[in-house]
């Protein structure tokens, strides 16, 4: 009954969903407010439904329904009570359901916040966004329904993947569908201003804080998959390049864009088309993450279920980025700049090579990606490109955006002075310079280590300078120290916000540099009592032990770890087995700190218990990473908040 | 005045539509495997029912050989009325469905294939030897094998109506 | 010289040097997909390569003390005997499918500096069953619980 009822609850939605998109779409060529009134009814409507599949679809995992073939792919009896509402969006059907609720959460929100504040463009926002409402819904009906009946009904279900049963997967996909969701409402008024031909800066100063929050939570679930690799995959990484990992590196990417290219629409009225194609690209760019992930067309280790589900996402691809960029060559016209470049040592030029490099960096990610098809498509032979690619290109190009992230807020707007420059850049470009020597000093060897972190302590200063200087001048006007510096926050909250998630990207390339530059590890084989050592850890083997969990048998290791500083402690990294699985998943254990991270993983082990095999890696600076995510956090928190005009006096 | 280079723009990005969708042509299912081309394992097993079955006996047929375990949902689940159905439609033209169960209990496979109401002939792999013989990595595998007992394609994963189809169809149209 | 002359030649400069990147990264770390037959007709020593195989039945050998692992890789036609140094991956068996990437060495042997093997989501592997994994943990328990 409960599944019937999902499924009759999708199937009324995609109905609501359809109609309302398109009377939202005759209001706005009619302007018939009773048209709109309903398309809005209708709007709500999915939402309600959509959500209410979401808890029914729970509910049946709450309950073991393995009637249902979703619920009896992804869970069995002994599933905790936990990981069984992770299990939800554990595969593809519910992430499908979990990605239309997102997108019917966004629609309600922007029904209820902009429907009085963007009146020209409302009718064919909602009706972008019930369109691909729409094409969510018909995949959750045709390609890929999640309540789908399984008969006979088997007694036991066949259990999560266990490398989902993490705390990292109840935030992972949210983070990440909220983040690719998000940026369905930019796209969809984009859609509005061409459908209208109001191209000018209103849909971009509507927009800027649903970009804002769409591409913080691609951020945020980019550095969650990344924790999760690192703490559940037991390789010592957090990135590898994979397909599945590119697919929502490249939204990223042209989201970052794009963030930075509407500051010049709206300063100086320039770029309309360029930014109309960001969007549109960066929408596109969510679709065709889904699309190669779950179609199956690129290899990769995270494997999915393929399926029918492709060919509707790649049609839906073409249709959006053929419809929008019809769109744009319709309005070719009314697209041409008003402003005009002044010089190419001003901030509008660093933002523009900015944007550049980073649709540069989208389009080698994209064409590693794809390298193989087209191999094959071309020359007919098996080709692939790794990791080393994928470093060589993009490591210049993101050294070079990190050395723009210094410039571009600090230079002069239109053309910049020699004494703007000056003002500016001396004391940032010296500290970084003596930042070089000291790093060498120190001992650093690695010219490319030493080079990133020169650009971040450059950078750093570029925006403690900028920092000081403005609380420099309310001090003046009589301030005290601590109110000035919350004050300018506050007062100018979109400039330090912006500051604030630049330090956080600083932080986080302070780890990845140093996690590239200076981890070490090791694999040996131990008997019992015996000692490995590794960069001033002595890590002994003291034995094995297993254990039963509800679902499933590990074996722990135990190790005594110490390393002449602080009391020795146990570590103890295990082997899982799943009775549903042939082979066994590697439990990692891990002490995290801020200048290294300890990291055992267990390899082979005899029967007997008393030799085991165990990989030890002492990873670098790699908590910089994570603690990036936080200060990242912080700075988009800051820069969304309301603005506040300082008032006159 | 209208412009058309404009429209250049949509139309650039039809080629790499175009590509991606050339990557459905790659069929993941269909894996390459050493096997394929060179003559099939002999075996000879005996069917829930007590009756003999084995390669030897069924040289000039086509042979589906079919990997499965009641415990394979829903893959197995899947793929059992396709296989049942196939072997209704084909059996009349010299096709053979065997289904081979590996690492299962004999009261659950009886269940399951009660429950699918399977009418070909299924016999348990007791020593597992013919699914180490054919190489079988999971459940479901499946192995079509033609009239001369070489095995012509593996498919991994539930079998679907085109699948058996498009495979049997172009081994029974071969001269025996 | 022009404003307009100086970006368009920025540009020129800027799509330039990402082509030469794309180009010199793709021919250097492009890595082949190569079966053992194709590798053994035309082995180039020093080129990267996926080699993609089964592994042989009775081929594997493990040293745990010197992390020393060796089995060969075939395809019914040809054999290619692969050394890798390091513990194999969890899925790694006998019998079963193995993509390894590494160089071809002059002396015979290719040298896997990775080792793939991998499964899909619904494809299910036979199981020992918990039986197998039971009489695991009893085996350790008995030697080394405290």
């Amino acid at each position: 009954m409960i599944p019937e009822l999902g499924q009759g609850a999708l199937l009324v939605a995609l109905g609501l969903a359809l109609y309302g998109g398109l009377a939202a779409a005759v209001a706005g060529r009619t302007g018939r407010a009773s048209l709109l009134q309903s398309a809005q009814h209708a709007a709500v409507g999915v939402f309600v439904l959509v959500i209410g599949a979401l808890v029914l679809l729970t509910y049946a995992f709450l309950r073991f329904d393995f009637s249902v073939r979703y619920v009896a792919t992804n869970t069995n009896l002994g599933t905790p009570f936990y990981y069984r509402i992770t299990a939800v969006w554990g595969a593809l059907e519910g992430s499908i359901i979990l990605w239309g609720s997102m997108l019917a959460l966004y629609t309600l929100v922007v029904i209820v916040t902009q429907r009085e504040r963007a009146r020209e463009f409302y009718p064919w926002v909602l009706a972008t966004m019930l369109g691909v409402l729409t094409f969510f819904l018909l995949v959750m009906t045709i390609a890929a329904p999640p309540f789908s009946r399984l008969t006979p009904i088997p007694a036991d279900g066949r259990g999560l993947n266990p490398l989902l049963e993490d705390t990292g997967m109840i935030t992972h996909p949210v983070a990440l569908y909220l983040g690719f969701t998000g940026f369905t409402v930019p796209f969809a008024f984009a859609i509005a201003a061409l459908a209208t031909g109001r191209v000018g800066e209103a849909w971009i100063v509507l927009t800027r804080r649903w970009t804002i929050v769409a591409w913080y939570f691609l951020s945020l679930g980019l550095l969650i998959g990344g924790w999760w690799s690192y703490h559940v995959l037991g390789w010592g990484g957090y990135w590898a390049w994979d397909p599945v990992e590119n697919a929502a590196f490249m939204p990223w990417l042209t989201g970052t864009a794009l963030l930075h290219s509407v500051m010049i629409q709206e300063r100086r009225r320039m770029l309309k088309l360029w930014n109309l194609t960001l969007v549109i690209l960066t929408f596109s760019l969510t679709l065709f993450g889904t699309f190669l992930t779950r179609s199956g067309i690129i290899a990769s280790v995270h494997a999915f279920t393929q399926g029918t589900i492709g060919v509707f996402f790649l049609a839906f691809l073409a249709l959006v980025v053929l419809g929008a960029l019809g769109l744009l060559a319709w309005r070719w016209e009314a697209l041409r700049s008003t402003g005009e470049l002044d010089s190419v040592v001003s901030r509008e030029s660093a933002f523009l090579l900015n944007n550049v490099l980073l649709v540069a960096a989208g389009f080698t990610v994209f064409f590693g990606t794809v390298f193989p098809l087209l191999s094959e498509a071309v020359r007919g032979t098996k080709v692939s490109v790794g990791a080393p690619f994928f470093n060589q290109v993009n490591v210049p190009l993101f050294l070079s955006l990190i050395f723009l992230m210094g410039v571009g807020p600090l230079i002069a707007w239109r053309r910049a002075s020699w004494e703007n420059l000056r003002r500016n850049f001396v004391w940032p470009v010296t500290i970084g310079v003596v930042g070089a020597a000291l790093f060498w000093a120190m001992g650093i060897r690695s010219a490319l280590a030493v080079l990133a972190l020169t650009l971040t302590v450059f950078v750093a200063a570029t925006i403690a300078l900028d920092f000081a200087r403005a609380t420099r001048a309310r001090l003046r006007s009589g301030q005290s120290a601590l109110p000035a510096m919350a004050g300018l926050l506050v007062r100018h909250n979109r400039r330090y916000g912006g500051f604030v998630v630049h330090l956080g990207i600083l932080v986080i390339t302070l780890g990845v540099t140093g996690s590239q530059a200076w981890s070490v590890q090791t694999e040996t084989t131990l008997r019992q009592g015996e000692v490995a050592q590794l960069a001033g850890y002595r890590v002994r083997f003291d034995g094995l032990s297993p254990s039963q969990e509800s679902n499933h048998f590990r074996v722990i290791g135990r190790f005594t770890v110490s390393n002449g500083r602080a009391r020795p402690t146990v570590m103890q990294p295990a082997k899982k087995f799943y009775p549903q699985e042939s082979s066994p998943i590697a439990g990692v254990d891990y002490e995290l700190g801020f200048r290294e991270d300890l990291y055992l993983v267990l390899g082979d082990f005899t029967r007997d218990g008393t030799q085991a095999t165990v990989k030890i890696q002492v990873n670098r600076l790699v908590s910089w990473i994570w603690i990036g995510g936080l200060i990242l956090t912080l700075g988009t928190v800051l820069a969304i908040l309301p603005e506040r005009r300082p008032r006159p006096a | 005045m209208k412009r058309v280079w404009p429209w250049l723009i949509p139309l650039s990005a039809i080629p790499l539509l175009l590509l991606l969708a050339y990557g459905f042509r790659l069929n993941p299912r269909d894996v390459p495997s050493p096997l394929v081309g060179r003559p099939a394992a002999a075996f000879a097993l005996t069917t829930f029912d007590g009756q003999p079955v084995s390669l030897e006996s069924l040289r000039g047929k086509v042979v589906v050989l079919n990997f499965w375990a009641s415990w394979c949902n829903p893959a197995c689940y899947d793929e059992a009325p396709v296989l049942e159905r196939g072997w209704r439609a084909w059996r009349d033209r010299g096709v053979m469905v065997v289904g081979v169960d590996i690492q299962d209990t004999v009261d659950a496979a009886q269940k399951f294939m009660r429950e699918f109401r399977l009418t070909f002939p299924n016999a348990r792999d007791v020593n597992g030897q013919v699914s180490i013989d054919y190489g079988v990595y999971g459940v479901p595998e499946t192995f079509f094998i033609d009239r001369q007992g070489r095995i012509r394609a593996k498919h991994v994963g539930a079998v679907t109506d085109a699948d058996f189809r498009s495979k049997v169809e172009a081994l029974v149209a071969e001269p025996s | 010289m022009s404003k307009r002359i100086k970006f368009v030649a920025g540009g020129a400069v800027i799509a330039l040097a990402l082509a030469y990147m794309i180009y010199a990264g793709v021919t250097q770390s492009a890595v082949y997909f190569v079966t053992p037959s194709e590798i053994q007709a035309a082995p180039v020593a020093g080129k990267s390569y996926r080699l993609g195989g089964l592994v042989t039945r009775g081929s594997v050998k493990w040293e745990p003390r010197t992390l020393d692992l060796t089995f060969t890789l075939t395809d019914g036609k040809a054999t290619v005997p692969v050394r890798h140094k390091g513990t194999a991956p969890d899925l790694f068996g006998e019998g079963r499918g193995a993509v390894v990437e590494g160089r071809w060495n002059s002396d015979g042997y290719f040298n896997a500096t990775l080792i793939l093997a991998k499964h899909s989501e619904e494809y299910k592997a036979p199981h020992d069953g918990e039986a197998g994994y039971k009489e695991l943990m009893k085996s350790l328990g008995k030697k080394t619980g405290s």
